[in-house]
């Protein structure tokens, strides 16, 4: 937000639904949700055996919305009309003329999987809730099933399971073998080092060949860091934050009640969202009836002075989160900084802290909300944003790395549609998509969990949350209310 | 508490209010803890069906809590269980005290009493484990370290607290079992609220009264299972009519799985109130915590389930879980456990649903002559 977006001229986002993403654009279509669709659309995923269509659909429009294609079509038509270049209006010919059916169609023509079936047959029968298959080789579909069955060669180079690159970017950042790399920050050891019990057969430039000093750890030299360490080494170094207080590795999944963060900030679903949820916000630090949270191994919390319940700071690398430059910028650092509560989780390992990833974030207008509403809600006055922080999100300190050897121009690798096996860039494979997912941080108090004066939160305080058993609570985990 | 009375879940008789009084048919539900996956759609279909109005903001008349940890609301089994004491079952005859056997002087079933926050934090505990994992650590069923999702809505008992404690008598059972609360006559005294030890009563403060779940019973008066059944995406739920031991019939889904094979318990038969969803328990918790819960038929049950891949007709009628939305009657398994199939039947005997035991698998073939296109696994 701070660093990258003012280097952009302009953020369109089409949306059905009011994110961050639209917070921090300049312009925001409106379009259509899943059950609007004026246009019938299709989609499939690697993950499951369903070809989805969703039908146009016979309803009202909820609010004064459009097709998110037909955003697509109008901008093309207004660019054809300010450049006098028609491409612009033709490239979109078929939804001009509500006829999308064509391009559907074109897409299953190019599919192996859906070669066969018409569109306008499988839209008929997703009206009626009949569903459509893709027509993989197997049902269910068995991965491999060619290669380990018909010895069918496999998508590589050589058609068989490669566990030797010979590329230059591979031999150059010592990958040609499988090894394994330490993350490049959530780790408690010496981050992205080639950990190698074999280091004879890498050879590996090291940071000296491209001009850089060894002991640089900093956050951006060290993606390019091809530092070789045998496994039992590894534990004996430490994360250069370390010495800060950094003590946890910080992990981000996905979380079971949002498809990313739709639709999240229902209330609905809100309340679901972890263990503090509360429709009534007893509690009004809440930003809103569920809101984020970091589970931390019981011991781990106490050895930092965490009771369960608390609302902590959840803090990265100081170099650069949550961003770049913040000690100059302290009205932008408040907004920004993670502030969440903290959950005992006996799930966990010590050393590592969990957050799920799907939270809205704070933005300056929830901050604002939060300061100036009557009910204290995080939610943008303006436009109506509610966020799931009080400040910040899990997204302060974790971010994204570029790693080189997920960027190569010399790979084979299978065309993304068809059989053509071909080299080099390609979107889904090379693109440095690299998810801001997990880091190293520090965790501290920034206040109690209880509200009118007690320390502990409710559940806590009453003994009935772990590490805080009262007796009854132990003869039930013991199960002793039955002799 | 002037009547004795027949509770078949305890193996003996018991003290109530009124006198035995069984409908002539009884819902009932059968829920698998074993394949829940906790994602509260049931919760989210229920909530948008009957609880999205005013004064119902906190209402979950189903929910699904992890166990031990999970509560809604806060300690609601923990504070009774305190409050009754440890007790104990005699084989399969229960030689402890029900909330109705156990009442303080002057009162007539032994209730706890929730507070507004208790009812604040309905996902509390997710996925919480008994004790503290270590790294490095292999399991062995049952698990050391472990968690389970239950799943509940009311219970619709035979012999519901809420009904026995309401001094307006404002709730009444139907003649299919379902418990409901008139809400003409109820004056939101919260006895209910209060006596019920699943804490499935809950005061709406805008109206002055208190609900519950209805079972559905508009879906279910049409044929239909109710929206947490059907919206489940684990098909983890089988809704039906539950017999009398004497009267169950091995046909009929739900007698079949609570008294032929007996893989299905009530949870805390202990209370008393002969309650009408039935689990099939967690196979991975150790026994000494389920059996508190479900009741001396669990390790027998357990032992059913996991020898269920074996068992022709335990494994098909698994499989009707889910499968349609109209209440299945009666079914009938055919076949083999590998080539078989499970028909359902509605009341007259017309087949509902048929579902195979084991989902085929099929191979096309690598190039489609008809299509004139190859097929792949890889797109």
């Amino acid at each position: 937000m701070v660093n990258t977006l003012p280097r952009i001229e302009c953020v369109v986002v089409n949306d059905w639904w009011w994110t961050a993403s639209c917070e921090y654009a300049d312009v925001v279509f409106a379009v259509d949700a899943w059950p609007e669709l004026k246009f019938p659309d299709m989609t499939a995923a690697v993950t499951n055996p369903f070809f989805q269509i969703f039908p146009r659909t016979p309803l009202k429009r909820t609010h004064e919305t459009r097709g998110d294609i037909e955003v697509l079509a109008g901008v093309g038509r207004a660019l054809a009309k300010v450049t006098g270049d028609r491409r612009f209006e033709d490239y979109w010919k078929f939804v001009h003329e509500n006829k999308v059916e064509v391009y559907l169609q074109r897409i299953i023509h190019g599919s192996t999987t859906l070669w066969g079936y018409r569109i306008e047959e499988v839209e008929a029968n997703a009206q009626r809730g009949v569903p459509a298959l893709l027509m993989t080789r197997t049902y269910p579909k068995i991965m491999g099933w060619e290669q380990s069955h018909e010895n069918k060669p496999h998508y590589t180079r050589s058609g068989r399971l490669e566990f030797y690159r010979d590329e230059d970017e591979f031999l150059e950042h010592g990958e040609n073998i499988p090894v394994h790399r330490e993350p490049v920050d959530g780790t408690w050891y010496e981050p992205n080092v080639i950990v190698c019990g074999a280091a004879e057969l890498i050879r590996p430039k090291g940071p000296e060949e491209y001009g850089l000093s060894r002991d640089d750890l900093s956050v951006e030299v060290r993606q390019v860091r091809n530092v070789v360490i045998r496994p039992a080494d590894l534990t004996r170094t430490r994360h250069p934050r370390a010495k800060d207080g950094f003590s946890l590795i910080y992990i981000t999944p996905k979380y079971r009640h949002g498809a990313h963060t739709t639709p999240v900030d229902l209330d609905l679903m809100a309340v679901w969202f972890g263990p503090f949820g509360d429709m009534h916000r007893h509690d009004r630090r809440m930003p809103w009836v569920g809101e984020g949270y970091v589970d931390l191994n019981p011991e781990d919390a106490r050895e930092l002075g965490i009771e369960d319940g608390d609302y902590v700071f959840v803090d990265g690398d100081p170099e650069d989160r949550p961003f770049r430059g913040w000690q100059q910028r302290p009205d932008d650092y408040r907004v920004h900084r993670a502030v969440m509560r903290a959950r005992y989780y006996r799930g966990l390992p010590r050393g590592v802290a969990r957050s799920w990833f799907h939270m809205y974030v704070a933005t300056y207008g929830s901050v604002e909300g939060q300061a100036r509403n009557p009910d204290r809600l995080a939610r943008n006055p303006r436009t109506g944003y509610q966020a799931m922080f009080r400040t910040g999100s899990h997204q302060s300190a974790t971010r994204a790395w570029l790693r080189p050897t997920l960027m190569t121009d010399s790979l084979a690798r299978k065309e993304y549609f068809g059989q053509v096996i071909g080299k080099g860039f390609a979107a889904d494979i090379h693109c440095t998509a690299g998810a801001p997912k997990e880091s190293f941080v520090k965790i501290t108090k920034a206040e109690p969990g209880g509200t009118d004066g007690q320390p502990l939160w409710r559940p806590a305080q009453l003994g009935l949350r772990p590490g805080y058993e009262i007796p009854a609570m132990q003869q039930f985990l013991r199960g002793e209310f039955i002799q | 508490m002037n009547h004795q009375v027949y509770n078949w879940q305890l193996g003996r008789t018991m003290a109530y209010k009124y006198p035995e009084s069984r409908p002539p048919r009884q819902v009932a539900w059968v829920f698998d803890t074993n394949k829940c996956i906790a994602c509260q759609t049931c919760s989210i279909a229920c909530k948008s069906a009957w609880t999205s109005g005013r004064g119902q903001e906190y209402m979950f008349w189903n929910n699904v809590e992890t166990k031990p940890w999970g509560f809604y609301p806060l300690g609601w089994d923990v504070r009774l269980l305190e409050k009754l004491g440890p007790q104990r079952w005699d084989g399969h005859t229960y030689a402890g005290k029900t909330i109705f056997e156990s009442a303080p002087y002057g009162e007539e079933i032994l209730g706890v009493e929730m507070s507004q926050e208790d009812w604040a934090h309905p996902n509390l505990g997710e996925d919480e484990v008994n004790q503290q994992v270590q790294a490095k650590a292999v399991y062995e069923v049952p698990h050391t370290h472990w968690m389970f999702y239950l799943q509940r809505i009311c219970n619709h008992c035979t012999y519901p607290a809420c009904l026995a404690a309401c001094p307006r008598k404002a709730i009444y059972k139907r003649s299919d079992g379902i418990v409901l609360i008139d809400q003409k006559r109820c004056r939101g005294y919260q006895e209910c609220v209060r006596a019920c030890p699943y804490k499935k009563p809950m005061f709406r403060n805008v109206t002055g009264k208190s609900e519950k779940c209805i079972s559905c019973f508009p879906a279910v008066e049409s044929g239909r299972q109710t929206q947490c059944v059907e919206t489940c995406i684990g098909r983890i739920r089988l809704f039906g009519f539950v017999s009398r031991p004497q009267d169950a019939r091995s046909d009929n889904p739900i007698d079949y799985l609570v008294h032929i094979r007996k893989v299905a318990l009530p949870l805390y038969p202990q209370f008393g109130t002969e309650p009408n969803v039935y689990y099939i328990p967690p196979i991975h918790v150790p026994l000494e915590f389920t059996r508190q819960l479900f009741g001396p038929g669990v390790a027998q049950a357990v032992e059913a389930y996991r020898h269920a891949t074996e068992d022709l007709w335990l494994a098909g009628l698994l499989m009707l879980f889910g499968a349609t939305r109209h209440i299945v009657h009666s079914f009938r398994v055919e076949g083999t456990l590998q080539a078989g199939t499970c028909t359902g039947f509605d009341p007259r005997g017309r087949q509902i649903v048929r579902v195979p035991l084991k989902e085929p698998i099929v191979i096309r073939d690598e190039f489609d002559a008809q299509r004139n296109v190859c097929r792949f696994s890889v797109t």
